[in-house]
């Protein structure tokens, strides 16, 4: 393996390594904007150069591969130099709108500008036009005079979604991004191009001016879209509800994960983050001959375990792979082993969707796999079981996990069937037909206001983390089933989630051996000593935002 | 003295394939093969010490030895007939009377090299060489010379001859390589290098016209003849391009070492209307100027390296005295900042700012600090690109306002000079 | 779409160009010459057609198309007229010759005539210094050492 001197410190990388990773072992950030781990190498923004000795001329830190006694120094006052006249060239025909730009606060060009420019503007001549304000697609917004050329949005279509509507047309400073005439950039993956533009030429239409970057908080966690289960970050605000709507998710983030989702996620998770605050069921709900009761939360779920006990087990649970392992494991507690119940059959709130061999997978569930562990499988034949029983008279009484039944099992008949059971329960975060229709309603969290694990399509559990307080009234369901299995006189004796965790670990052969750590980390709370796919985490530790 | 390439540049006439033979044309390709294995014939032609004659003056018999064989995939020869370095128009008067002595050159280039097909890089511009090339190849299949079994010694060459479509850059070797896979001509970040990795992601020998052109020379007579004929480790001869106010503008074969004096007075016949002299550009526009005082200067690529420009492509520029220098470097800034391809961030902003800013003088809004500002940016701009656009800017950016510092100064003072050709017409000024 | 660019002939003379080359996408720049050819000019159809053609995203033709100088994007004008406008001919005079020419013809740089008639634009260095200050007409002949009768005789004689 080459050894490598940067600034005086010795390193070995493997053969093959690229001097800016080689640095940035070292704690050395060499600034750059056109290079991504993700991506090919452009070597076009120039920001990288260092002073390579026995090489006359400085050279790209991007490209520039480790050698064995090879003597680098990022920090020459040559180096220093040509990265401020590198970035006097970049910021020439930059339009300096600032404060009406949304990149403002996690632009790569302002937060280097402080840290290696800090020069007087010598520009005496009229800036060059481009096109500004373009909506290039469904997702996202191009201003081509703040665009920088360094490809990297070109390069991920080309190399990442596999879609190739970008490119750079025209030569030389009328050089810009652009879509093909009449086309759009419209693919499954389109709004990662806003997060690795560094700079303001490509926002995103839905962040668009909600709300200054400043103000955002951000928690680490999953996305629950699919069964990839890919690392993320919600972004969010709950002081200023005067700023988009008043809703507190703002965006989500990819998270770098290199078994999961790399750098990436798809528009589908991206965007479907808008339930969490619209239509939520914020406070348990009970319906008696048409009139509809606010109960409190005592009151219900004694009111519900009555009813349970008075089934004894003729009941039928609707468990969704959209539940935790942990909540599982707890239903699996209370419903099959204590009361034995006569179904408990898991139903997919969301049928089979659209799946590429790149991120997206057909199973819109975060854990059927993890279901799958406890025994519990998707199954046309037991749901069409539970429902007929319904419709028998077998059933008295059914609780429904979160999932529209009405919509995803009509074809069974499903409405008939139930109106000939004598009460029904729903825990859930939104209002559905079903919801509607429950004589009661216990409001859930939903996934971002509660912290578990999944486990994905590849058998990876992960931990998803709270990033907000539950709305309302609401509760993550593990908490109501502990509070449910209180009330029904089992004992059950779990005050977190990692303590359910661990006894799961103990009981479901599948998750043998694992760590509640672990399973934290490995959702990639470590991340890798390469480029994070916003600001360079060295640039936010200085303060400079 | 004698004339290689030249003697065939008759004013009106192509050489045809019968007029070529009858003048021992192909002899020398014929004598590659019986005489030479392929690293022999590299050897020779690193003795002829015949350099790169596109402009970057590499040893041509080197970088064929960088040509790694048998690596199981094929070897490309690609030539470079996009000639378009102002001042340079040495590589069309090749093509439209004399094509055969490339195709001759490709395949003794193509032999020492194991390459089976070729490619001819011919600049969109250049419509009527294209059409005289295309009809040379036509008859060097027609006479087994290239094909499936040249000269029956059961070597197989093809010759595809392609047409650039407008775009300088593609003369800069690698951004060649993309425009010729389809692309548009962004050059290729370095190593790996295109003798390694180039056309089709295979190894390929990209050489010249005129560099090609001379290899008939060095086989007829030897690589020590040749060599004799230049200056030292510069071999041979080259084709000056001379323009400008000169009385006779025209292409010139003179050896390499050749006092620039001697070209423009001797065989240019002096400045026209015998004025005085002012500037030169010695290497084709991106070499910087030189004044009446070094025009001394032996014309090889390390002599004019020594007085800090290059012999580039060999294209001679003269200027007189009656030459306003803002408008020279206007019109030559306005030419990188037309051409840069716009990939590296200190060409695609240098060179047009510099550009802008020059235009601003022009118009009489010169601001004091502008000259330091422009050889700021001139010394940024070079050295920290991909390619050597840049450099070729910035050379030529540094040497006007240095060697001419009163007449910049008092452009920006002033806001024109005495030359009939300033203030500077509106119209030129027009990107 | 591709039908209506490549009609048979055209089609045929395609496929013959596109067997030269390694890869159907290096024949980009002859294809669109042909294209040009037959059809006057590349339209954003055109370009369409090509990409299908060659199997390449329509995008990079486009990126192919701006990027080189000597592709039409409009319907050309009968008579063309590119006038070199780099240091040589600058030297010889070329802003008279661009100067005699815009005020023959009432157009700037980059400018057509409405009726198609002539355009006129200026180009960098054609590799004709020799000749200059020089022009090239109709995307083909090189004409030089120009002066504004030169430039009358040539154009009454087309």
């Amino acid at each position: 393996m080459p050894k490598i001197t940067i600034d005086g410190k010795e390193i070995e990388v493997p053969k093959g390594t690229r001097v800016i990773e080689a640095a940035k072992q070292l704690d050395t950030h060499v600034p750059y904007y056109c290079y991504h781990p993700g991506l090919s190498i452009a070597g076009n923004c120039r920001m990288c150069l260092v002073e390579v000795e026995k090489i006359p001329k400085l050279q790209i830190a991007c490209h520039m591969e480790a050698q064995d006694g090879m003597v680098v120094h990022t920090n020459t006052e040559k180096v220093l130099k040509t990265r401020q006249h590198v970035l006097e060239f970049l910021l020439l025909n930059h339009p300096l709108d600032c404060p009406v730009c949304d990149q403002a606060g996690e632009c790569w060009l302002q937060d280097y500008y402080m840290k290696h420019g800090l020069y007087d503007s010598r520009l005496n001549e009229d800036k060059i036009k481009k096109p500004k304000a373009v909506p290039v697609g469904p997702t996202v917004m191009l201003d081509a005079e703040r665009c920088i050329l360094c490809s990297r949005c070109v390069r991920f279509t080309d190399e990442i979604s596999k879609t190739s509507e970008l490119g750079i047309i025209n030569r030389g400073a009328h050089g810009e991004i652009s879509v093909f005439p009449g086309k759009e950039l419209n693919n499954p993956y389109s709004g990662n191009v806003v997060d690795i533009c560094p700079v303001g030429a490509l926002t995103d239409r839905d962040f668009r001016f909600k709300i200054r970057v400043w103000y955002l908080k951000s928690k680490d966690t999953l996305c629950n879209g699919c069964a990839r289960g890919c690392n993320i970050q919600v972004q969010y605000n709950t002081d200023r509800p005067h700023h988009g709507k008043g809703e507190r998710v703002k965006r989500l983030k990819p998270r770098y994960n290199e078994n999961v989702n790399k750098w990436w996620m798809c528009d589908e998770g991206r965007y479907g983050y808008k339930y969490h605050d619209h239509n939520r069921i914020e406070t348990p709900l009970r319906r008696i001959g048409g009139k509809v009761e606010e109960p409190a939360w005592d009151e219900i779920l004694r009111d519900l375990a009555q009813k349970i006990q008075n089934a004894r087990n003729k009941i039928a649970v609707f468990l969704s792979p959209q539940l935790s392992n942990e909540e599982l494991f707890l239903a699996q507690q209370i419903f099959k082993d204590s009361l034995q119940a006569k179904h408990v059959v898991l139903v997919s709130p969301n049928p089979p969707g659209f799946e590429d061999d790149i991120l997206i997978r057909a199973d819109k569930n975060p854990n059927s796999r993890g279901a799958e562990a406890f025994g519990y499988k998707e199954e046309n034949i037991k749901s069409a079981a539970a429902v007929r029983d319904c419709e028998a008279g077998a059933v008295e009484g059914v609780v429904v996990f979160g999932q529209d039944l009405f919509e995803h099992l009509s074809h069974m008949n499903i409405r008939a069937a139930f109106e000939k059971v004598s009460w029904s329960a729903f825990i859930g975060s939104n209002h559905s037909v079903t919801s509607e229709w429950a004589e009661m309603v216990l409001p859930a969290a939903t996934y971002i206001e509660k912290e578990g694990t999944f486990t994905n399509f590849e058998g990876r559990t992960q931990k998803f983390n709270q990033v907000l307080e539950p709305l309302g009234e609401s509760k993550p369901e593990w908490k109501i089933l502990i509070e449910l299995a209180k009330a029904l006189g089992i004992h059950l004796h779990f005050d977190r989630t990692e303590e359910i965790f661990d006894e799961m670990v103990l009981k479901i052969p599948y998750f043998k051996g694992l760590t509640y750590e672990k399973v934290a980390s490995e959702g990639g709370h470590e991340l890798p000593q390469m480029a994070a796919p916003t600001i360079p985490d060295l640039e936010q530790a200085e303060g400079l935002l | 003295m004698e004339k290689l390439i030249s003697k065939y540049f008759v004013t009106g006439k192509t050489f045809g394939m019968d007029e070529y033979l009858a003048d021992g044309g192909y002899e020398a390709a014929r004598k590659a093969f019986e005489g030479f294995d392929p690293k022999g014939l590299i050897e020779e032609v690193k003795k002829s010490n015949l350099r790169g004659l596109g402009g970057a003056g590499f040893p041509a018999g080197m970088k064929w030895s960088f040509i790694p064989q048998n690596t199981g995939k094929p070897v490309y020869l690609v030539v470079n007939a996009d000639e378009g370095e102002p001042g340079t128009f040495k590589d069309k008067y090749i093509l439209n009377h004399v094509p055969h002595l490339l195709i001759e050159g490709m395949i003794i280039a193509a032999y020492a090299n194991q390459v089976h097909k070729a490619y001819v890089y011919i600049r969109g511009e250049y419509v009527g060489p294209h059409r005289t090339l295309v009809r040379a190849v036509e008859e060097a299949y027609a006479k087994g010379f290239l094909g499936k079994d040249i000269f029956g010694k059961g070597y197989a060459l093809d010759i595809v001859v392609h047409r650039g479509a407008g775009a300088y850059i593609c003369g800069e070797e690698t951004g060649l390589l993309e425009s010729l896979e389809g692309k548009k001509g962004f050059p290729r970040l370095k190593p790996p290098f295109p003798a390694v990795v180039g056309l089709f992601n295979c190894p390929t020998v990209i050489n010249n016209v005129e560099t090609l052109s001379y290899l008939r020379f060095i086989l007829e007579r030897g690589a020590d003849w040749f060599s004799k004929l230049g200056s030292e480790k510069n071999g041979g001869m080259r084709l000056f391009s001379v323009s400008g106010h000169v009385k006779k503008p025209g292409v010139y074969e003179l050896p390499l070492g050749i006092p620039l004096k001697d070209i423009i007075y001797d065989h240019a016949d002096g400045i026209r209307d015998d004025r005085k002299l002012k500037a030169v550009v010695p290497g084709g526009l991106s070499a910087a100027i030189l004044t009446p005082d070094e025009i001394e200067v032996g014309m090889d690529f390390d002599q004019l390296r020594a007085k800090k420009t290059m012999a580039g492509s060999a294209g001679v520029i003269v200027m007189d005295e009656t030459t306003c220098m803002l408008k020279a470097l206007l019109v030559t800034m306005r030419f990188y900042a037309h051409e840069s391809c716009g990939q590296c961030s200190p060409c695609r902003e240098g060179t047009s700012w510099v550009y802008r800013i020059l235009k601003r003088i022009s118009k009489g809004r010169g601001r004091s600090q502008d000259i330091k500002n422009l050889l700021d940016i001139c010394s940024f701009m070079g050295g920290t690109t991909i390619c050597a656009l840049a450099d070729g800017a910035a050379m030529p950016l540094r040497s006007y306002p240095e060697k001419f510092k009163e007449e910049f100064e008092h452009h920006i003072q002033n806001g024109k000079c005495d030359s009939p050709d300033c203030p500077i017409a509106e119209d030129l000024v027009t990107a | 779409m591709i039908e209506t660019v490549f009609k048979p002939e055209i089609k045929k003379q395609a496929e013959a160009i596109m067997a030269r080359y390694e890869t159907k996408r290096a024949s980009i720049l002859e294809i669109l010459r042909l294209v040009q050819e037959s059809c006057g000019y590349v339209s954003t159809e055109a370009e369409e057609a090509v990409a299908e053609l060659l199997e390449i995203p329509a995008i990079d033709v486009h990126e192919v198309v701006t990027f080189y100088t000597l592709f039409y994007r409009k319907p050309k004008c009968k008579t063309r007229l590119n006038v070199c406008r780099t240091l040589t001919c600058a030297l010889a005079g070329g802003d008279r010759i661009l100067d005699h020419l815009e005020k023959k013809h009432g157009l700037r740089p980059g400018e057509a005539r409405e009726d198609g008639s002539v355009s006129l634009q200026t180009v960098e260095c054609l590799g004709a210094c020799e000749i200059a200050p020089m022009m090239q007409l109709n995307d083909s002949e090189y004409i030089g050492p120009l002066t504004p009768e030169k430039i009358d005789q040539v154009l009454e004689r087309k």
